[in-house]
């Protein structure tokens, strides 16, 4: 094959891709902006009264409320726990690594339906269902490899003599973690929690076992609408969501610079 | 200049003192021969030393029980009269230079040697103004600022350097942080390693497997081999008088020739006895080993021209390598069984004087072949 048809051919798998995967957003996004009372694209004129509407639709906003509180109370979970176990995994030698590795990893290899079942009974138990803060533990829980993924690969990427160093320039072991080790993953902490914070934005099957009509959270209060009409002011709630999505990448590439994303080292 | 001097003096007056000692230090990771076996030695304070050896040789193991990071599994170490055995890097006086530097990334110059002195709870108000002094030290004045990416190898290098003497330790190591640069780098930052070492005066413990850094940085050298100290000495005892084959062949290029001792002290290669200096008396029929540096070979046409000499043979050339200040001839000496010699030919006036097949001759002195027992 000649280099030239090479090139055709590796544009054309490029441009497949880029379509593929930019096809639902485009569509809703452009969904929101038509003029019919039914959700279609091409969009039918240009309005922004579906915009309008949610901004004045208080169910859609308590959801996101709810959601927002859910997303910090699941970052403030995930990032100390995440923090400390991709730590331990990728620098210590630690007895038995592996198993808890794996165990660890659970989460990704139960489904969601499972696990999300499996804490509305403990929730339910400790009778705790009803309040927020469960839910965005829950979230936690089951996207916490994320985090310690994250963590683990930017430690991996860490020079090992950089501890020592501390240590020859007289900091204990406390003061070795703060000052050096911290510091030198922070990449991997902040790529992490914002991952589980966008995660925790959009997850919908563990919420919608664990919320109530007190506690329901924007991407099942979304679900709940659509049961009975999908209207475009539906598109609008979900462009919002793309937007936010889109804000935490430029965040992230503020912060960490995209490539240490990326990039799995 | 004078500076120097001046500090060279003090360095020499002080050097009564013993800074380090090692007596009988192991170290037994599990794996079979010893990292590090049964090393002994003593530096004075204000002395340079370096630990020479090939890559496995102990030699980074040694200098990480000093600094440690690792304790030894027999023997004990103490630095200015302490044994500092149970006492974690932390807690000693020692400042160390790593091999990758391991700058602390996220911070700029300046932090980096400011961190010692927070972390060993220096006055808050005179931390800055000494961060400045010893960022002039190292000739990095006005570049606290930068961040550690920002500088080039050999600004890190220093930024490394007054990190690890920021906080005037009792012992300075070095971790080979020279290896990975180029020549003309390396150089430079040996003879900056001498400068700051002579004006500070600090004790300092170097390790390298460069041979010419030892001897050009050092007031003593240690040279290291499977674990084992091989020789201790000054580089130009150390250079002139090996303790025993390996030295003599890690230092400098060496000629080897295999025989028997003789009953006067000489070198008996089948029928030939060739003379040389024996460093202890060996029986007479002993298997020894017989080694003489490339630059102590006197190369010409004829054993004539070589009269001077205290031993003469006739040889032929068989390879010669041109290395720019100098041409190496390999040649083949038929009396002595087909051993071969590398000799260092100088010759101003024009190279390559002789080719490969040539009929030559080479003499020494007889001080300069010096007879071991062969190695183990």
């Amino acid at each position: 094959m000649t280099a030239r048809s090479q090139r055709i051919l590796f544009w054309a798998l490029v441009w497949f891709c880029i379509l593929i995967l930019s096809v639902p957003t485009v569509i809703v996004v452009g969904a929101s902006f038509t003029t019919a009372n039914m959700i279609s694209f091409p969009p039918e004129g240009f309005t922004l009264k579906w915009y309008g509407k949610i901004a004045l639709a208080r169910d859609l906003q308590q959801a996101f409320v709810r959601s927002l509180i859910v997303s910090t109370v699941c970052l403030i979970a995930s990032v100390p726990v995440g923090t400390l176990a991709g730590l331990a995994l990728s620098r210590f030698k630690l007895r038995f690594a592996n198993a808890i590795q794996i165990y660890l990893l659970l989460p990704f290899t139960v489904p969601l339906i499972g696990s999300g079942i499996g804490m509305m009974l403990v929730f339910g138990e400790w009778r705790v269902l009803g309040s927020l803060w469960p839910v965005g533990v829950a979230l936690a829980v089951i996207n916490l490899p994320f985090i310690i993924w994250s963590v683990s690969s930017s430690a991996g990427a860490l020079d090992g003599d950089l501890e020592l160093a501390a240590s020859s320039c007289g900091a204990g072991r406390f003061e070795t973690f703060w000052f050096v080790t911290l510091p030198g993953v922070m990449p991997g902490v902040i790529t992490g929690g914002l991952l589980m914070f966008v995660l925790a934005m959009s997850e919908f099957l563990v919420s919608l076992l664990l919320t109530d009509a007190r506690t329901v959270t924007l991407p099942v209060q979304i679900y709940n609408n659509i049961r009975s009409i999908i209207t475009p002011d539906l598109a609008a709630v979900s462009s919002v969501f793309v937007v936010i999505a889109l804000l935490a990448v430029w965040l992230l590439d503020r912060l960490v610079g995209l490539e240490i994303f990326l990039k799995s080292k | 200049m004078t500076v120097q001097i001046a500090a060279k003096a003090d360095a020499t007056q002080a050097a009564r003192e013993v800074a380090v000692r090692a007596s009988h230090v192991s170290m037994d990771f599990g794996s079979g021969a010893l990292a590090v076996d049964d090393a002994s030695f003593e530096l004075e304070k204000g002395r340079f030393l370096t630990i020479l050896g090939p890559s496995g040789s102990g030699k980074t193991t040694l200098l990480r029980m000093i600094a440690g990071f690792q304790k030894q599994t027999a023997g004990e170490i103490t630095i200015n009269g302490k044994a500092v055995d149970a006492a974690p890097p932390h807690r000693r006086s020692v400042g160390m230079v790593f091999q990758k530097l391991a700058l602390f990334p996220h911070m700029t110059a300046a932090e980096n040697v400011a961190f010692p002195l927070k972390m060993r709870r220096f006055n808050p108000r005179q931390i800055a103004g000494r961060v400045d002094q010893f960022l002039d030290l190292v000739k990095l004045g006005g570049y606290g600022d930068r961040r550690i990416n920002e500088l080039s190898g050999g600004q890190q290098q220093r930024v490394a350097i007054a990190r690890a003497l920021v906080f005037e330790p009792d012992l300075l190591l070095l971790d080979e942080p020279l290896a990975a640069l180029d020549v003309k780098l390396r150089e430079e930052m040996q003879l900056e390693f001498r400068r700051i070492q002579h004006e500070l005066g600090v004790t300092t413990i170097n390790v390298t497997h460069d041979q010419r850094e030892a001897l050009v940085v050092s007031d003593n050298v240690i040279v290291m081999d499977g674990g084992r100290i091989q020789q201790q000495a000054d580089p130009v005892a150390l250079y002139r008088a090996p303790a025993n084959p390996f030295v003599a062949g890690f230092l400098g290029l060496s000629s080897f020739v295999e025989g028997t001792a003789t009953a006067d002290g000489n070198l008996k290669v089948g029928d030939l006895v060739v003379q040389g200096t024996a460093a202890r008396r060996f029986e007479t029929g002993a298997p020894v080993v017989a080694a003489i540096r490339a630059e102590q070979i006197r190369l010409a046409g004829t054993r004539e021209a070589l009269a001077a000499c205290d031993m003469t043979l006739e040889g032929r050339v068989c390879d010669t390598i041109f290395e720019g200040e100098r041409q190496m001839y390999v040649v083949e000496i038929g009396a002595l069984c087909g051993a071969t010699f590398r000799v260092y030919h100088h010759d101003p006036d024009s190279f390559g004087l002789f080719r490969v097949g040539d009929p030559v001759a080479l003499g020494w002195n007889r001080r300069d072949l010096k007879i071991f027992s062969p190695a183990a």
